[in-house]
């Protein structure tokens, strides 16, 4: 008989953007399934079959599952999705795998896009498919500095070892909501230096350098500068990074469809008022070829032909013209009001995290920071 | 713990990883009368949702949830 064979998160990911033929059968329950499910830039085959379905209505569950297809089983921790692999074969089904660790390991999955380079430098995407966020690294000779960092840390100490590079610094747009940071376990296992925002970072438990706008960092020798630009409004602390007068690392101010709520801080009169004045005084004022490089995407169809996350002011400009054409902040903040909505409950606590103020297990952690990101103000494409 | 709630079996999973807490929930609840209420004791963080999407399924009902740090308790009645 077949065996049920281990995939990798990296493995889905790789089906799903070669627009290989596969069925992804999700067996975690229905409401789990609701909150989060897997999303790919192409059009693929899902279904969701409950494992608990396959334990009291084996033959129906199995009938549910078309045939001819390759599958590819998930659950939330792997022994689920191996314990529905092995009744499929029994039934017959011939091509039959189930993913390792489970539906954490599809929410932790970066996968590394180059969006940049110049003469001594190259700039990385790391694209995060289970959150539909973005952290980045910039490497130049020896050094890499990141930007944003998942709490992934083993990813991004395997690529800088692959690029013979040491993680010099870790840079934070802001005080995220909606994931983990890994930038203090990267100052605690690399020893790189944080610099974040001190509007946003004040309580933080952990030594960081404060973000200064107009101060610019810089590798040991050589490289690009890394110009720090600060754009209050989706938090009073967000910061845009201008690396070498190009590339624009927006954090949550600068989406490729909208723009980043200002709403989540519980103050969205006084946050909209700033991300409108961001919007007119610094971001309509960009070079029109200036790339956004943004921290967040909310569907796959943001993405250019490289499957990356980044494109011009000036296509921004126009494809979110509804937004950056709005005449006033009061106007402005009737549009924030009409797009808001309510924000995962989790949000609180994991901003407390991110300031070293509350540390909670790895299990809690898997558990709090799973799930896409409600980073934006209108939801999917800009109003 | 929840004197008010007459159990008629109790089922231990601490430590049990999916499927196994529904496996043996599955199972163990036809031991009883349709009416009876089981408790089942589980360590998995995924029971939480799955206990109850369980139930649905089957038509039986989680009358009760405890959650003690890393210990929930269920109360469930057998109705099918």
């Amino acid at each position: 008989m077949m065996e049920v064979q281990p995939f990798t998160a990296l493995d889905l990911f790789t089906w799903l953007t070669s627009k290989e033929d596969f069925l992804l059968l999700d067996v975690r329950n229905d409401v789990e399934f609701g909150r989060f499910k897997v999303e790919g830039p192409y059009p693929f085959e899902m279904v969701n079959v409950p494992y608990m379905e396959f334990i009291e209505m084996e033959d129906e569950s199995v009938a549910k599952v078309p045939r001819g297809k390759k599958v590819r089983i998930v659950c939330a921790k792997e022994g689920s999705s191996k314990f529905v692999g092995e009744i499929l074969v029994q039934h017959g089904f011939e091509d039959v795998a189930h993913m390792k660790v489970g539906i954490k390991a599809w929410g932790n999955l970066l996968v590394p896009v180059r969006v940049g380079a110049g003469d001594d430098y190259e700039l990385y995407q790391f694209r995060r498919p289970g959150k539909a966020s973005c952290s980045y690294g910039l490497i130049s000779g020896k050094e890499m500095m990141v930007f944003d960092p998942a709490k992934n840390i083993p990813f991004y100490r395997d690529f800088a070892k692959d690029k013979g590079c040491a993680i010099i610094k870790t840079f934070e747009t802001h005080r995220q909501a909606d994931y983990i940071s890994g930038s203090d376990m990267l100052r605690q296992t690399a020893g790189a230096e944080i610099v974040a925002p001190e509007d946003d970072f004040a309580p933080a438990k952990f030594p960081y350098t404060p973000a200064r706008h107009g101060e610019r960092h810089g590798f040991s020798s050589g490289g690009p500068e890394v110009e720090i630009i600060h754009t209050p409004g989706h938090t009073p602390g967000s910061t845009c990074y201008h690396v070498d007068g190009k590339y624009l690392i927006t954090g949550d101010t600068v989406f490729i469809q909208s723009i980043g709520r200002p709403d989540l801080g519980g103050m969205a009169q006084d946050w909209s008022r700033m991300l409108y004045k961001t919007m007119t005084d610094i971001l309509l004022k960009l070079d029109d070829d200036t790339v956004i490089l943004p921290g967040h995407y909310m569907d796959w169809d943001e993405a250019n032909e490289d499957l990356a996350f980044a494109a011009p002011m000036a296509k921004i400009k126009a494809d979110n013209a509804a937004i950056y054409s709005i005449a006033d902040e009061k106007a402005f903040f009737g549009f924030i009001q009409a797009n808001m909505r309510p924000q995962p409950e989790e949000y609180a606590k994991i901003r407390e995290i991110n300031a070293g103020l509350v540390a909670v297990d790895e299990e809690q952690q898997e558990i709090m920071d799973i799930g896409k990101n409600e980073c934006a103000a209108s939801a999917h494409t800009a109003a | 713990m929840s004197d008010d709630i007459k159990i008629s079996k109790t089922f231990d999973l601490k430590g049990l990883a999916c499927p196994m807490p529904v496996v043996k929930v599955s199972k163990g609840i036809k031991d009883v009368e349709v009416g009876d209420v089981i408790e089942a004791i589980s360590t998995d963080p995924g029971s939480l949702t799955d206990i109850p999407a369980w139930a649905r399924t089957t038509g039986n009902e989680v009358i009760k949830t405890e959650q003690d740090d890393k210990v929930i308790r269920f109360y469930i009645k057998r109705n099918a």
